[in-house]
């Protein structure tokens, strides 16, 4: 596990980390799904392919965590893994693997309005890629 | 960098003005409070809001302050209308966020007995929690359209309340200049789902009793008196200023460059009150504000049901009417007297509650001789507070005073203190009865999570930014 939870008085972040921005993205969406549902896990027998833009790798990474928060949300994907095709640092294209929501067999743990820009950082230092997000909950 | 702060006396501190700031800090809180707003970064937050061009007179900090993002939550700073700013973050993702009070002509011992029934009956007809939703409301891009244009008057209008709801809600239930054309597919995608829903978190729904009354003659305007039973609810736009917001704040991100503006933090984007961009936004926001006038309206109808249903009692007999609405994250266009002269501003209120005083001509005619009723909701195992606003918060603070307790512990902080416990359990032992869709939400929502809104009223009284009414306490609580 490449990440973990940030505290904050009234709303919760996420430190991510990995060798690729591939990485680094999947890493932030694990972080975000544990924020919501906690550690339990679910079956994968759906796909949803995802392309999200961005104009720097902060707002990408904002974009596809709020992606992530609508597909939930609205189109009732609870996720379970997160993979991804190809990014740059405008763009990102991933699949979520997950299954249709179920609040009986899906507890959800705590829910998360969006990634915020609050002090976002996504960044390589010492070949290693690290961001931060905060989200309003 | 740590921030400089000096007492000014027992409720007021100020952050002087320094490096970039444009105007100085001013801070609502006791000595205790203050020292452990040291511990986190709100106080950073208040001096970056003193940052943002046009800002006039402080960068304000109510008492029950804490971290936010971008903007500290219960802060409020208003911006000169020609040479200021508005920022999508200094309103919040949930756009008029707000609380409505119902009171009604039953007594505690009247209600005892049906208690249980009534809660059951409530958690039954407000959805509450994640993808719950009323199956008979099911609105029409047309419909959701009136939604956003005409707020709490179409749910009046589809004959969910009366107009004399209308004239005991802030702004009527209807921000002026919506403009459902620049609302984005999704915000309406998200919207068409989540009208007349709670929501989770903090959201509540809230049976009460009037406890003590702290002004007879304001207790009498507002039709309180010890022992009544009153309704509270607390919730906003749903996933529809969501949207709305995170929308906006793309396209403030760009704003923000192309007039130049430097920001100590992205999440404070924002775009010239003059500016194509500035103005969609306000056009925008009156939209999600109004989605949630009319949210808390079709809720309010529900409540008045589920009274009907559990106690067999007609409307008039139960008189379940509206105290009042207020909103706690909004920016509005409002007009004060800034030393000696009136000017034109964008007042943003993020996580703060509009308090107008007595003879304001926006404060409702059956409270124009006492002040504008102000809803101070507490935590569940405590009490919420009814105040009014003063003549002091309008010329101290834009007329705004606090908003509720404020949070003490993280959510894990929380969650670790209730780990072993039942918190259902430990309040329904002190005659609360609780109903959650979700434990989790109970567990991170325990009392202890919050500062004693005691205190934090307590302050805002002493340094005459609102006055005490009432002090109400929980009976029995709907969380999402």
């Amino acid at each position: 596990m490449t990440y973990r939870l940030l505290e904050h008085t009234a709303d919760m972040g996420l430190e991510a980390q990995g060798s690729s921005l591939e990485e680094l993205f999947s890493q932030a969406a694990q972080a975000l799904r544990e924020v919501l549902f906690g550690d339990v896990s679910g079956q994968k027998d759906q796909a949803i392919h995802l392309r999200v833009t961005g104009q720097d790798p902060g707002e990408l990474l904002v974009n596809w965590l709020n992606e992530i928060l609508y597909l939930f949300e609205v189109r009732g994907i609870y996720p379970v893994s997160f993979s991804i095709d190809a990014i740059d640092a405008n763009s990102v294209c991933g699949l979520i693997h997950g299954e249709l929501f179920h609040p009986e067999r899906h507890p959800v743990e705590r829910v998360v309005k969006a990634a915020t820009y609050h002090q976002l950082l996504v960044e390589k230092r010492q070949g290693v890629w690290r961001a931060r997000v905060y989200l309003d909950l | 960098m740590g921030v400089t702060i000096e007492k000014i006396d027992d409720c007021r501190w100020r952050i002087p003005q320094q490096g970039k700031m444009r105007s100085e800090g001013l801070v609502f809180a006791s000595e205790a409070m203050i020292r452990l707003l040291q511990k986190e970064q709100a106080l950073e937050q208040v001096r970056n809001v003193a940052t943002l061009p046009g800002i006039v007179g402080p960068s304000i900090a109510m008492p029950d302050i804490h971290w936010g993002y971008g903007f500290p939550i219960g802060g409020v700073a208003a911006f000169d209308a020609d040479e200021g700013i508005v920022s999508p973050g200094g309103v919040g993702y949930d756009i008029n966020c707000g609380v409505r009070l119902l009171r009604c002509a039953l007594r505690v011992e009247d209600l005892r007995p049906q208690l249980q029934e009534l809660l059951d009956l409530l958690y039954r007809n407000v959805p509450a929690g994640v993808g719950s939703m009323r199956k008979d409301l099911k609105l029409t891009p047309q419909q959701e359209r009136q939604v956003l244009e005409q707020g709490a008057r179409w749910a009046v209008r589809q004959g969910y309340g009366s107009e004399e709801d209308l004239r005991h809600t802030e702004a009527g239930g209807t921000i002026p200049g919506a403009d459902p054309g620049l609302i984005s597919e999704r915000a309406l995608e998200r919207g068409r789902t989540q009208l007349g829903t709670l929501g989770s978190g903090n959201h509540f729904l809230e049976v009460q009793q009037v406890e003590t009354i702290g002004d007879e003659a304001a207790a009498a305007a507002l039709g309180l008196f010890p022992g009544q039973i009153t309704v509270s609810i607390h919730t906003g736009s749903r996933g529809f200023g969501y949207q709305v917001c995170d929308d906006f704040l793309q396209i403030m991100q760009r704003a923000s460059q192309k007039y130049g503006i430097e920001l100590p933090d992205r999440q404070l984007c924002c775009a010239p009150l003059r500016s194509p961009e500035g103005e969609q936004y306000l056009a925008a926001m009156a939209c999600a504000a109004n989605y949630a006038f009319a949210n808390r309206q079709l809720i309010t109808s529900w409540v008045r049901d589920s009274f009907g249903q559990a106690l067999g009692l007609s409307p008039q007999e139960l008189r379940l009417s509206l105290i009042y609405d207020v909103c706690h994250n909004i920016a509005k266009m409002e007009t004060h007297t800034v030393d000696g002269r009136e000017r034109r501003l964008c007042v943003h209120r993020k996580g703060a509650t509009r308090a107008f005083p007595p003879g304001h001509p926006e404060t409702p005619e059956l409270y124009r001789q006492v002040g504008q009723p102000v809803l101070i909701p507490g935590d569940m195992g405590r009490c919420s507070y009814v105040l009014v606003g003063t003549p002091g918060a309008f010329a101290e603070t834009y007329g705004s005073t606090c908003h509720g307790a404020g949070r003490l512990l993280s959510r894990h902080a929380a969650k670790k203190l209730a780990r072993g416990r039942n918190i259902e359990v430990e309040l329904a032992r002190q005659g609360i009865l609780v109903r959650a869709a979700s434990r989790g939400t109970v567990a991170e929502e325990l009392p202890e999570a919050y500062k004693d809104v005691s205190e934090v009223v307590g302050i805002v009284q002493r340094a005459g930014i609102g006055k005490i009414v009432a002090r109400l306490k929980p009976l029995a609580v709907v969380k999402g």
